[in-house]
């Protein structure tokens, strides 16, 4: 609790503050106990407008963290909110590049529908953003970190209550020192990692909330959106070259020169060989993996656990020499399937288990809405994740679209694609050929069934999927 | 006539040497994953992957001095020095029409890479110059080896080659290529 109290204090939060928040927090113990039961969870649901936080990484792939086996990465902080929380073991995004993939976040729909079609395209505006729908209802909302869809400048988000970001290269930013736009002005960082800075906010508005002033006890949503982990990797000093020794096994198709041929130098992963570029991608992660774990220690020591549903996710996976790729867009596996994991204590039946439903990015928006007792406006595309975050064996969506669009200097053609629970038909738009992969017998995506009999005889129902789903 | 051609055949020579080694080492590389044995795909992929960054990006000094031991004039020696990258550069270009108009690959000569290894290019022209004008006077050779100029291209170049990288690890150039890009082409896509 000592060390809690200075970093509330340490943050401009009044010693008083911290008093009336730890007597606010016994209160509002007791009162949860009070509040129905959300059928089979074990902890109460203490308020219909729960707060909520949605992390979202960078390029951060599904199997990048230490429960899921990867064989030095350390993430406790995920491992942790995995074991509270329930993972979706079959998270995908719809259009595999970030600006798109984030404004499907947003809008909770597809790229054809939002309009932002490559990291080219401005944000429009056109469709509203969930956020805009909690502050309606009465959430304090706050976006803070990557936003990261090109235009002049960041866009005007009225409804947001705190707007921290940076347009600074591109809106990429940088790792260090990256100069911060917040509410519309310039403003200097906190701290000099950007993982650490956006982190940091995020705390601020938490504890301001529940600590006093206007907003005090009113509902919040932050949207914390990390740079992690895209390149050029960085991570803080007493974290960077701690993989340094362990040993990397990439495909073995690729070689410690990959980084470096096929264009992939304008991937940012010129300096060093590949295997160096993979550790510092994973120190990277494990950067932004302990201020997670700061993030829930912070939610746990307000009290809020019980009333907070937390989210993890990344808008894209990545590449790392599969198939021999690098990068993010490719409609494979590696690139389109992100982690995603939920934490929310009054749905979990059990914690720590999984979900074997598709999810995908589009789901983001109605799923929160859902979590807030919000209708859910009909232009989405996605559906709440409710339910199947109560009921594991929930029949659940079959199929979803596959959508990209060249990205200059990118190295792909445009393509469509559809992925159902077992296979993956992919239609590119000029020079290279169509896919199908029987993902049951193929995981790895190695025997392209177009042109063979089987997969002859599976293309007009694929294609009627394809054509169903794009329109 | 047949001189002449004799001339340029041995002026030109080294080009076409290095050319044969970055080909080849191109065409290594990009086979040697398809070997089954992954100890000598590694093998043969360091390799590769060493002659063909050293054939891109040093050969200049060892085309520079060549021809200018063989006589070729200042012209050629900054042509025979610059035909290799360029014919790198133009096989990137080609590389990108799997996925863009022509238009757009041929902006692609534009990217920051092409840019910063022109500059060190000319770096490499600058020492060069200034070796062979050693070895000339070592000869006997009444010459001054710090002329104004070698040293003048090597002090300019290499700023510039240390300055385009220091601006954000490269990402700031590259960032304007991209602006330049948007500003002829838009986003390239529309549904």
């Amino acid at each position: 609790m000592a060390g809690y109290i200075c970093d509330l204090l340490g943050s401009g939060v009044t010693r008083r503050d911290v008093l009336r928040l730890m007597g606010r927090s016994a209160v509002a113990g007791l009162a949860g106990l009070s509040f129905g039961r959300i059928a089979g969870a074990s902890v109460h649901r203490p308020s219909d407008m729960p707060n909520i936080i949605f992390i979202l990484s960078d390029n951060c792939r599904w199997d990048c963290m230490g429960f899921m086996g990867h064989p030095f990465i350390k993430t406790p902080g995920l491992d942790r909110l995995a074991k509270e929380g329930v993972v979706f073991e079959n998270a995908f995004n719809t259009t595999s590049l970030c600006s798109p993939s984030r404004a499907s976040i947003l809008t909770g729909t597809y790229a054809h529908t939002h309009g932002v079609l490559n990291n080219h395209t401005p944000w429009t505006g056109k469709l509203p953003t969930f956020m805009e729908y909690l502050k309606n209802a009465g959430y304090d909302t706050a976006f803070i970190g990557k936003w990261h869809m090109p235009g002049r400048g960041l866009p005007n988000l009225p409804y947001l209550d705190l707007f921290v970001s940076y347009t600074y290269r591109e809106g990429q930013g940088s790792y260090f020192n990256c100069p911060l736009i917040v509410n519309g002005k310039p403003e200097p960082s906190l701290k000099p990692y950007i993982t650490e800075e956006v982190t940091r906010r995020a705390i601020d508005f938490m504890t301001k909330t529940k600590t006093g002033g206007s907003r005090l006890n009113r509902p919040f949503f932050i949207y914390l959106s990390h740079r992690t982990a895209h390149p050029p990797f960085q991570a803080p000093d007493d974290i960077s070259g701690m993989y340094d020794k362990d040993k990397v096994v990439l495909p073995k198709v690729v070689d410690s020169w990959f980084s470096r041929t096929n264009g992939n130098v304008y991937q940012g992963i010129m300096m060093g060989s590949y295997e160096d570029q993979y550790r510092k991608y994973c120190e990277d992660i494990t950067a932004m993996d302990r201020e997670i774990q700061h993030l829930l220690d912070v939610v746990e020591r307000l009290g809020m656990t019980d009333n907070t549903v937390v989210i993890y996710m990344s808008d894209n996976g990545m590449m790392w020499g599969e198939h021999r790729c690098h990068g993010i867009k490719y409609p494979y596996e590696e690139s389109i399937r992100v982690p995603l994991i939920v934490r929310c204590p009054w749905l979990v039946n059990k914690p720590g288990t999984s979900r074997s439903q598709m999810a995908l990015n589009i789901d983001i928006a109605p799923t929160i809405l859902d979590l807030a007792g919000i209708k859910i406006p009909s232009f989405m595309e996605g559906r709440s994740l409710v339910s199947v975050i109560r009921d594991a064996n929930l029949p659940w969506r079959d199929a979803f679209l596959l959508e990209y669009w060249k990205y200059y200097p990118e190295n792909l053609p445009s393509y469509k694609g559809v992925r159902t629970n077992r296979f993956k038909y992919v239609e590119y738009e000029k020079t290279l050929g169509p896919q199908i992969f029987d993902l049951k017998e193929d995981p790895k995506e190695y025997n392209n069934l177009y042109g063979t009999a089987r997969g002859e005889g599976m293309l007009p129902e694929l294609k009627r999927l394809l054509a169903e789903l794009d329109t | 006539m047949r001189k002449n051609s004799r001339h340029l055949l041995g002026i030109f020579s080294p080009v076409f040497y290095v050319f044969i080694v970055m080909a080849g080492s191109w065409a290594l590389y990009n086979v040697a994953w398809r070997i089954n044995n992954d100890a000598i795909h590694q093998v043969i992929a360091n390799i590769s992957g060493t002659l063909l960054f050293l054939s891109v990006t040093f050969s200049t000094f060892l085309i520079y001095p060549m021809v200018y031991m063989r006589g070729g004039s200042l012209g050629e020696r900054i042509i025979a020095s610059l035909i290799n990258p360029f014919l790198w550069a133009t096989k990137e270009c080609i590389r990108l029409y799997i996925s863009f108009t022509p238009l757009e690959c041929l902006y692609y000569y534009l990217n920051p890479l092409n840019i910063w290894l022109l500059f060190g290019i000319t770096a490499q022209m600058g020492i060069a110059e200034i070796f062979c004008r050693l070895w000339l006077r070592a000869k006997g050779k009444d010459i001054r080896v710090l002329s104004p100029y070698a040293v003048g291209t090597v002090l300019i170049s290499l700023f510039l080659v240390v300055l385009m990288y220091a601006w954000g690890q490269g990402e700031n150039v590259y960032v304007l290529f991209l602006k330049g890009y948007r500003l002829f082409f838009g986003s390239g896509v529309k549904i």
